[in-house]
């Protein structure tokens, strides 16, 4: 077992374990995206950052790879910390507003406003998919190709896969996949709703939409018949 | 063995190879045998010497003479001179800069003096493919030490105690790494050389291993042999071959001779090194990364822990250092861990080698000691800036490092030092940048590289730099806006903060030291939309007009003149200027300055052109009749070019300036200044006369103080008030005897003469100054009759002198005697009138923390010069008395009144001062700019507006189609030179000395112009095709 300090508190944890299953075992809460308990850990989307050692040595470390060591210090909530994940999600909403767990992400962080040049791109680079492609699927059909802002996702050489089995698993994890209710087109960059108690789907319906049998108000099935109840057999 | 008597070195390292040295080395060789001298003169090639500036270059051993800038043909001349006749040749010796006698022994260059060698100690010495010349000069020696009389522990300790830290860029303690690697658990252990060397400009790395790759190995098998490993991996970037060459060459001669592989020196030690190279990624550079190539796989980095000692190649404990750290080694076992540490700071010890490239005269490398200012690597080793530019920054540490401003210069150079400044060590490159170097450009620039170079796994990193050099980018093009700075600056920190390399962690550095140091050119570019270093094409369009005061549209003037257009060509500059005749006989041509055909090449005669315009435009061009003033009225102190040109553009807004002049006759210091051989008086006449028909009405003899008040102007009905009252009071040289008869400030020289006052000035004269009033001065005193002989009196050198460069020249040319170096000390008088002057002579003693070389007096120099007239030129200050005595307004300790930048308002609201009151003695065109800004405020104020100014990028307001040449004609095309009066034709009179272009002439200068503005699109793709 190793000691270490976490907000304040000397607790205890097995050995090997990351900062980040250490924080979720003591029930602290910290944002990720591109983490997923049954995958390896990436460290790419700096989200679960913390801040560890004290003084001049301080610095941020992502907690879903850094593993825990004797008499660390770690805080998770820091000035730091909580500048640079804004950060990063405004970074997010720049790269792909469409996404609903990004706008969720904004909406829980408090990010008001994208002060960037929108992208509207269909991949924040996560690795998720590679890696449930790779790890679960066990087939490792797509990678990440060339470096820097070019870097992107693809099969070897764009080609078709052969080892491809169109399980769909890339899609089912893909966090920019999960549309926000106003659609892949939405007109704002940010919409600050659901999260933050303010969804559009409650100016219409009494309950919260996207949970319910969808009545294609939103616009997110639009396209998809046998989704849509009529209006009047609500 | 055969011995020599004498050795030629010729320099093979990369910059001189491009330069041609193996050419150089084949041609000694035949003309040695030639002359039948091969067997007692050996030629050997050498790694690089670090001067690569001077490059190809060859030593001469024993003597030590350093040739330089060797060319092919020179070679027979310099074989039979210096080696058969023994008469080393001056000629092809270093020069500095500057400076007119050659030094030829290599130890008395200041290059060479000022560094200390231990890395460096085989370069240019040596033929690095041959080992029996490492071994000869103590090589492989600490290797048999470590082998022999030292334990692994006795080797950490040594390096440790030796203070020795990484070189490759973050200077972790050596020592401490190698006995972590040593202590941690595994029999299979590796140890790597970085030699990626990614950072842009620099090269140390590349020159070690050209020059000396044994340093390397020994360094790498004595680490082997205290860490307990078996292999070792040099990873050197594919963009080096020469280093990849020499480096298999080592390693083959290295194992034949049993210094390396099986059995190392019949101990039983065994240790293999292998090369692999890079493909051309910086990240890889990074250690986790680059051991990641090594094993094969994409070069991306990895967190730490766990870290390469514990846990690096295939996953082995693993030792890895740069290529400077690892040729420490074999110095520092072999003469002792006590030598090395006396060398350096407390934090930083031994040397240190640095790439100094950019804006240097001496552009090379160089090692010197932890602890050596800036200031003495740049400017006594560097040998300062070239062309006599201003220094603005350094920039160390490559990309991830930060700049580092003039203030600075005086920075001790270690780790931490540089680190506290916002910069930080890295690889050691050193990038000097000058006054034409725009440091926005500058962030950009490093910006870009890193986002390309970004391996772009941490979204921080490669969304972050991007974004950046968005951001950068908007502003060099003019679009900025001030929440820029803002965001930049939280993006920056924010990228600083989340990434998990080094490559992300330093990424911020060039933007933030720069916003940093230099936050004034940021808001120049987003506020004013002005690039101060004139770079950045979007928004100065073509340098001139940028650079321009007013705006002048020169490339639209000088097209016109190309194509013969004359009229058009005057009309263009009278759109801007109505004193146009006056600045084109005396503005001092910014532009000119800034010339793109000047960079490389003569720049565009762009004030000569300005003139030929004026007389050959002005054809049938009739005086506007006299406007009747409408408006309110406004008061204008001083009828100099700002005072005109304030009253110009109020007449134009239809209010009614009336101009007070303290003097007899409108024009200020055009009128009183400068003389008539720059400014005849018939071209201010027309200049006056048309601002006067505008609508401005001109009292002379109207002196502030003396006739009357601002409170009466204000109680007389004048709505706002502008003080253009100059600055003409000179500044007393502060030595005894100043007061006597025959002391004339140069000012009221310069004054009474205009105005036709009569003065008394004997037959010999001396001006004690370095400006243009000094000059003026001088030149008008050695046109009058009863005058024999001018001397002016400077106290630094010709390069300092801050007259404009043809006004000295005309004056050497008419015959006045100017002593440089010289300052006055002592006024000798009889009867309280002047009889000579003592002076002393100057030296420059050592360079400040500013870059200047303060000129001290040498001791018992002093002489005297008999003179019958003494005029005070050194500088001048504004009159602020005529303000009365109980003036409110803030006046600066160099008696200029101060205003708000923007819009010219004093402290007290509706009066506005500009011109050389404000900035203290300055230009004409300068003035004229103040002039215009504060009738754009003052009208503003009248109409009760708020001050606020927008400004916009530059851009030509008329598309002038580019004349068609054909190559022959460009080839013919060469700087046209106006025709001047011979000295003898100049003599007493005042007659203008500058002729001109005649029509030829000009059209040829005009057809040089390379239009920089056709680069960059209008704003708004209005176009008028003539």
């Amino acid at each position: 077992m190793i000691s270490f300090k976490l907000n304040g508190l000397e607790v205890q944890i097995q050995e090997g374990t990351t900062i980040l299953e250490a924080c979720r075992f003591y029930g602290i809460e910290i944002p990720t995206l591109c983490y997923n308990e049954g995958l390896s850990p990436y460290g790419g989307c700096r989200l679960c950052l913390v801040e560890i050692g004290t003084g001049d040595k301080a610095k941020l470390v992502s907690s879903c790879t850094y593993p825990v060591e004797e008499g660390l210090v770690v805080r998770t909530n820091t000035k730091r910390v909580i500048s640079a994940r804004k950060m990063m999600i405004e970074l997010l909403l720049s790269i792909c507003p469409s996404s609903k767990t990004i706008q969720d992400l904004a909406s829980k962080y408090h990010v008001t406003k994208v002060r960037f040049r929108v992208k509207h791109e269909d991949c924040v680079l996560c690795g998720l998919c590679v890696r449930m492609c790779k790890e679960q699927m066990q087939s490792g059909a797509i990678g990440f190709v060339e470096r820097g802002y070019k870097k992107k996702i693809m099969t070897p050489f764009n080609i078709k896969s052969d080892v491809c089995r169109l399980c769909g698993g890339c899609i089912y994890i893909c966090p920019a996949c999960q549309l926000r209710c106003q659609g892949p087109d939405a007109q704002t960059d940010i919409c600050n709703a659901c999260l933050s108690l303010e969804p559009s789907c409650i100016n219409t319906h009494e309950d919260y939409q996207c949970w319910m049998a969808t009545t294609g108000d939103c616009g997110t099935c639009e396209g998809r018949p046998d989704q849509v109840k009529k209006k009047d057999n609500r | 063995m055969k011995q020599y008597r004498t050795h030629l070195l010729v320099c093979a390292g990369t910059g001189c190879v491009a330069a041609g040295s193996f050419e150089i080395k084949k041609t000694l060789e035949k003309e040695i045998k030639k002359l039948k001298l091969h067997k007692e003169i050996a030629v050997i090639s050498t790694g690089c010497n670090g001067f690569c500036e001077r490059g190809p270059i060859v030593v001469v051993q024993p003597d030590g003479i350093f040739y330089q800038r060797l060319k092919k043909e020179d070679i027979p001349y310099l074989v039979e001179e210096h080696l058969l006749k023994g008469r080393p040749v001056k000629k092809l010796m270093y020069i500095p800069p500057a400076e007119e006698t050659p030094i030829p022994k290599m130890s008395d260059i200041g290059f060479f003096k000022h560094q200390r060698l231990i890395v460096l100690k085989n370069r240019g010495r040596i033929d690095p493919e041959n080992i029996d010349e490492y071994i000869a000069f103590d090589g492989y020696k600490a290797l048999e030490k470590a082998l022999t009389k030292m334990t692994p522990q006795d080797i950490i300790k040594e390096i440790k105690n030796a203070g020795l830290r990484g070189r490759g860029g973050a200077g972790f303690p050596t020592g401490l790494k190698w006995e972590l690697c040593q202590k941690s658990y595994g029999d299979i252990k590796y140890v790597v050389c970085n030699a990626d060397e990614g950072d842009p400009g620099a090269f140390m790395d590349r020159s070690v291993l050209e020059a000396d790759p044994h340093a390397v190995l020994e360094g790498m098998t004595i680490g082997a042999i205290a860490i307990g490993a078996k292999e070792g991996y040099i990873y050197v970037r594919t963009e080096y071959p020469l280093a990849l060459k020499r480096l298999e060459i080592a390693i083959k001669q290295a194992n034949e001779y049993g210094l390396l592989g099986a059995n190392i020196l019949g101990t039983g030690f065994d240790f293999t090194i292998k090369v692999a190279r890079g493909a051309g990624a910086f990240v890889s550079g990074e250690e986790t990364s680059l051991l990641a190539a090594i094993e094969g796989r994409i070069g991306v980095p990895k967190q730490r822990p766990p870290f390469p000692v514990q846990k690096g190649l295939w996953k082995k404990p693993t030792n890895i250092n740069n290529v400077e750290t690892w040729a420490n080694v074999p110095q520092i076992i072999l003469r002792g861990a006590k030598w090395f540490s006396e060398m350096g700071t407390e934090g930083s010890k031994g040397t240190k080698i640095f790439s100094l490239v950019g804006k240097i005269n001496n552009t090379g490398l160089v090692e010197v000691p932890m602890g050596i200012s800036l200031k003495e690597v740049i400017y006594e080793i560097g040998g300062g800036i070239p062309k006599n530019k201003k220094f603005k920054a350094v920039q160390t540490g490559g990309p991830s490092g930060g700049c580092i401003p003039k203030k600075l210069l005086g920075l001790p150079i270690d780790y931490e030092s540089l680190k506290e400044v916002g910069s930080m060590m890295g690889s050691g490159g050193m990038i000097i940048m000058d006054e034409d170097t725009c440091m926005v450009d500058v962030a950009k620039y490093f910006m870009n590289f890193l986002r390309d170079e970004s391996c772009g796994k941490c979204l921080s990193c490669r969304e972050g730099t991007q974004r950046m050099w968005e951001i950068l980018d908007k502003i060099t093009k003019g679009q900025g806006t001030p929440e820029d700075l803002a965001v930049l600056e939280e993006l920056a920190v924010a990228v600083r903060d989340a990434s998990m390399c080094g490559l992300g962690q330093t990424a911020a550095n060039p933007v933030l030291s720069t916003l940093q140091y230099f936050k004034d050119e940021y808001i120049a570019h987003i506020k004013f939309k002005k690039c101060p270093a004139v770079v950045c094409k979007e928004i100065i369009s073509s340098p001139c007009q940028h650079t321009c005061p007013i705006d002048t549209e020169a490339p639209q003037y000088i097209a016109y003149i190309a194509k013969g257009q004359f009229r058009k060509a005057y009309e263009i500059i009278l759109k801007d200027n109505p004193l146009l005749g006056v600045c084109s006989r005396v503005c001092h041509h910014p532009c000119e300055t800034k010339c793109r055909a000047g960079q490389g090449g003569d720049p565009i005669s762009i004030r000569a052109l300005k003139r030929f315009a004026v007389e050959h435009g002005n054809g049938k061009h009739i005086q506007k009749k006299k406007r009747k003033p409408t408006g309110a009225k406004v008061a204008i102190i001083g009828s100099g070019p700002s005072g005109l040109i304030a009253g110009f553009y109020l007449a134009q807004r239809r209010y009614s300036p009336t101009v007070f002049e303290a003097q007899t006759i409108a024009g200020g210091m055009l009128a009183l200044g400068i003389p008539g051989y720059r400014l005849p008086r018939e071209v201010l006449k027309k200049d006056i006369e048309r601002i006067v028909n505008h609508g401005v009405e001109i009292n002379t003899n109207q002196k502030l103080g003396r006739d009357f008040t601002i409170q009466n102007l204000l109680n007389k009905g004048y709505k706002a008030i502008y003080i253009a009252i100059g600055a003409h009071k000179s500044i007393k040289l502060a030595i005894p005897n100043e007061d006597a008869e025959g002391v004339i400030p140069s000012m009221e020289f310069l004054t009474r003469f205009h105005l036709g006052k009569k003065m008394k000035v004997g037959k010999v004269v001396a001006v004690v100054g370095g400006g243009n009033s000094a000059v003026d001065a001088a030149r008008t005193a050695h046109r009058l009759p009863e005058v024999s002989k001018v001397i002016i009196l400077y106290r630094r050198t010709r390069a300092e002198m801050p007259a404009y460069k043809e006004e000295v020249d005309s004056a050497l040319e008419e015959g006045i005697d100017i002593q440089f170096l010289t300052t006055p000390t002592r006024v000798l008088t009889k009867n309280n009138q002047v009889i000579g002057v003592e002076c002393v002579r100057m030296k420059l003693g050592d360079i400040d923390d500013t870059g200047r070389r303060r000129p001290i007096p040498i001791k018992n120099s002093e002489f005297i010069i008999k003179i019958d007239t003494l005029i005070q030129a050194i500088s001048e200050q504004p009159d602020v008395s005529c303000l009365g005595a109980n003036h409110k307004f803030r006046v600066s300790g160099w008696n200029t009144i101060e205003v708000d930048p923007e819009s010219l308002v004093t402290n007290v609201p509706g009066v506005f001062a500009g011109g050389d009151v404000i900035r203290g003695p300055s230009t004409v065109i300068e003035a004229m700019a103040d002039g215009k800004k504060a009738a754009e405020a003052i009208a503003k104020y009248l109409q009760g507006e708020e001050s606020r100014f927008t400004y916009e990028v530059t851009r030509p307001s008329v598309y002038v189609e580019p004349v068609r040449l054909e190559i022959e004609e460009t080839l013919e095309l060469t700087k046209q030179e106006t025709r001047r009066l011979r000295p003898e034709e100049r003599k007493n009179n005042f007659r203008e000395v500058d002729l001109g272009l005649d029509k030829r002439s000009a059209m040829i200068e005009a057809k040089r112009c390379l239009r920089c503005d056709l680069e960059v699109k209008k704003e708004d793709e209005k176009k008028e095709k003539i």
